[in-house]
């Protein structure tokens, strides 16, 4: 590979690498892809009905394995051994990676959200954060390309900020189940609109991947492709062309810049053999995840740049965010010896709770200035696990027949709901080199700063009183969760796993690390393609946004590559 | 982001919400659960013997997904055995719909469990282990016979001491914990097997060529009497 010049190294196989891939392949480009993993193949890897009884401890979650043994990461988790990260006193922060082709995508949740206009005016809107340099207009036409690609179920509703698709692009939504309807039903008699979820899973075939056949747990991986990840989409599609090369388990450790100010090589670390390689190429593109391209960056000193590649705004690794998260389960006596049927579904969300309060939030009438959706663990008759089960006997009490009789009654009568929110820009959040640390390769590793504001404990306390409401109205009964502050049921930093804003976009270089394209100021042939880039983070799951974006700004290093602007 | 956040959860109502909401919070969208664990505000009581920690090798952040194995020994002795499964046995006996706990096994299953390296099953040995040894005393004590050995309405008076937490003596209330541990240990397994997940009635795991059906008649029926019962449209 020495010595050969790649028209551009993309780090990362993930949402935004594996976009980026497509398309500048696509676009003819000839492309290096660098991967701290080991290659991963769902056809070949992922059980997909294999019960819970076949794995060790019935799959529950472990150290090793902290989703549980059949969940798709390979070699990740919160803690990876020989590469750590550190949290500053004060603060906690949860990092999840995985060290795999494919990367997060193999075992997201799939939920794919289109951020609205609103999401992208955030400043304009409240006065608190930044604004996009792009607008929802801008992005829309990148949606529709990337949904189809990547095959989006879910419906047109034409509700305030939660844009519609272009006719054609979604696929049909799975019906709901019954404790959807259930909960539609009450949601509607509270004002709240209940509608099809947005979800990365095929409904119908497109390329060579199947429609989902409504088992196996979309955390495992699809191994009949109908559940999106990058490793039966993307990247066999851009292996197609014949201009992408992958060169798994390389851990990037530096970008360098060439004497024209121009980044011009990746090194990296063999993770097998702990040599040290390094690739050239015309262009860079990182998209090693929003923190990780950070921490590659910051490590990417140079004369021009002491404190890390594209980072003269001292931006680079500011504006940390991840999604607020708070929950509340409830049982459901009329839901106790209910009728049978098969409830696997799609295995995620039919249907969800979109944010509904717009017009009060900007007639001032709420205490805080963003939103938050809904999603309904409503799919009671799922598969039976330990917790599962194990929460329905402390629930029941007792033991014998009578246990037994209980297990039949209760199984199927739990829901639970969960607030995913919009978090503000702050800054107390951010991540850093930590001054003390490397990891095994003997690459500087990251120390956390977290904070949440007021305006993230108003919205987890709305998300409360709103649910119990809800929950009142459908004759339900707290089980958990009821009876905590907002302090205590807000979730932490990192843990709902969509870390974005660690190299922001902006119109002002001062203020943000990359332009509207994802273009650093300070390099003009260095992108970014991750979530890294985000300005603000939306209630919305990022990936289909890290995605649009990631499509839209490859189609615009490809462009500028050809009028030789690069 | 496992089937569910329950599955790493140990409900105790009164001490774990917090975690419990943590974790649920990550819920199963690309989420995650709290690494932090709120131990029982009652500890469970141990031996005087404390059992001793299991010190080998999980099965690792990469373990062969397709050809699942455990690899650490059992460790429980046969008298040990004995006890679970009789304890097993007492929590889901046979009955019309399915077999009994040791009937599909169970006890096995609990060695497993308690052999495991993981933070969380060390927890349980040693309770568990503590547990199952105070039973058998105790059963040795008023009844002259093992708890194995013992009849049905003898265990069950010595379980009636244990199984509701409000009617247990405060100097109890560690055997209690144990009780309620070994308990869920014990439901988890058995409705894991397809014995128990076709006693609740679990239809889904099957492959379906065309769209989800969704719910049937029957259900949507059912469905529609709770929603005309709480003045809800049905949908």
């Amino acid at each position: 590979m020495s010595g050969e010049r790649h028209d551009a190294i993309v780090v990362g196989s993930g949402a935004g690498g594996g976009m980026a891939a497509y398309v500048l392949t696509k676009r003819g480009l000839n492309v290096l892809m660098l991967e701290a993993g080991r290659h991963y193949d769902p056809y070949k890897e992922v059980p997909m009905l294999t019960p819970h009884r076949a794995a060790p401890l019935r799959g529950v979650s472990t150290p090793d394995k902290e989703f549980g043994y059949f969940d798709a990461t390979v070699n990740g988790g919160w803690q990876i051994p020989g590469e750590p990260y550190s949290s500053a006193p004060g603060s906690e922060f949860m990092w999840w990676r995985s060290r795999m082709l494919g990367g997060r995508t193999n075992h997201w949740a799939r939920n794919s959200f289109r951020m609205g206009p609103y999401d992208f005016k955030p400043r304009s809107r409240d006065g608190l954060g930044v604004d996009w340099p792009i607008s929802y207009e801008d992005l829309a036409p990148w949606y529709d390309k990337t949904e189809a690609i990547v095959g989006v179920y879910g419906s047109n509703d034409g509700l305030p900020n939660h844009p519609d698709s272009s006719p054609g692009v979604l696929h049909d939504p799975p019906k709901p189940r019954i404790g959807e309807l259930y909960i539609q039903a009450a949601a509607r008699d509270l004002g709240m609109p209940c509608i099809p979820a947005r979800r990365a899973v095929l409904t119908r075939p497109i390329d060579n991947r199947a429609a989902c056949y409504y088992a196996s747990n979309c955390g495992r991986g699809c191994a009949i492709g109908a559940a999106f990840q990058t490793t039966t989409s993307l990247l066999p599609m851009a292996l197609a062309t014949g201009k992408l090369r992958i060169v798994t388990d390389a851990m990037a450790r530096e970008v360098l810049l060439g004497p024209d100010g121009r980044a011009n090589a990746v090194v990296y670390i063999d993770t097998k053999t702990g040599k040290e390689a390094r690739v050239e190429g015309r262009t860079i593109v990182l998209a090693a995840s929003a923190c990780e391209t950070a921490r590659l960056l910051l490590n990417s000193k140079s004369a021009s740049f002491p404190d890390g590649l594209a980072n003269s705004s001292g931006q680079v690794g500011r504006n940390l965010l991840d999604t607020v998260g708070a929950s509340m389960g409830a049982q459901f006596p009329l839901l106790e010896n209910r009728p049978r049927y098969n409830e696997d579904g799609a295995m995620g969300l039919h249907l969800y709770i979109p944010f509904w309060l717009y017009e009060e939030q900007a007639r001032g009438e709420l205490d805080f200035p963003r939103s938050y959706h809904y999603e309904l663990d409503a799919d009671g008759r799922k598969e039976p696990s330990m917790g599962v089960m194990g929460s329905i006997a402390d629930w029941a009490g007792g033991y014998g027949v009578k246990l037994k009789e209980d297990m039949r009654r209760y199984y199927g009568s739990f829901m639970s709901f969960t607030c995913r929110g919009e978090m503000i820009p702050n800054g107390h959040s951010y991540c850093e080199i930590d001054p003390d640390a490397t990891d095994r390769f003997g690459i500087p590793t990251l120390r956390f700063h977290f904070k949440w504001s007021e305006h993230e404990l108003n919205m987890v306390r709305h998300f409360q009183q709103t649910t119990k409401a809800l929950i009142e109205r459908m004759g339900g009964k707290i089980h958990w969760g009821g009876d905590l502050t907002p302090e205590q049921a807000i979730s932490k930093g990192g843990q709902i796993i969509h870390e974005v804003g660690t190299t922001r976009m902006g119109d002002d270089p001062a203020t943000s690390v990359t332009n509207a394209f994802g273009q650093a100021w300070d390099v003009p042939n260095l992108f970014i393609a991750d979530g890294g880039v985000f300005a603000s983070k939306a209630h919305k799951n990022p990936t289909l946004t890290i995605m649009a974006l990631a499509m839209r700004n490859s189609e615009y290093l490809a462009d500028e590559l050809g009028k030789r602007n690069l | 982001m496992s089937a569910n956040p329950l599955d790493r959860v140990r409900v105790d109502r009164r001490t774990t919400i917090k975690w419990l909401a943590a974790t649920m919070a990550a819920g199963y969208a690309g989420c995650s659960r709290d690494e932090k664990r709120v131990g029982p505000e009652i500890p469970p009581a141990t031996s005087s013997v404390p059992a001793a920690p299991v010190r080998v090798a999980g099965y690792g952040k990469d373990p062969d997904l397709m050809n699942p194995a455990v690899p650490w020994p059992r460790t429980l002795t046969d008298r040990e055995l004995e006890t679970a499964a009789a304890l097993a046995d007492m929590i889901i006996p046979a009955d019309a719909h399915s077999p009994a706990a040791s009937a599909v096994g169970v006890p096995d299953f609990v060695d497993e469990w308690v052999s495991a390296p993981y933070p969380e099953q060390q927890a349980d040995r040693e309770h568990v282990l503590a547990g199952l040894e105070w039973l058998d005393t105790e059963s040795r004590t008023r009844f002259g016979s093992s708890f194995a050995g013992a009849s049905d309405t003898q265990r069950a008076e010595l379980l009636d001491l244990v199984a509701w937490p409000e009617r247990t003596p405060p100097e109890l209330a560690g055997r209690a914990e144990f009780f309620r541990r070994f308990r869920w240990i014990v439901v988890g397994a058995y409705y894991t097997t397809a014995e128990g997940m076709a006693d609740v009635g679990y239809l889904g795991n099957t492959p379906i060529a065309g769209p989800y059906p969704g719910p049937t008649e029957e259900a949507m029926a059912h469905l529609r009497g709770i929603l005309e019962q709480l003045g809800l449209p049905a949908p």
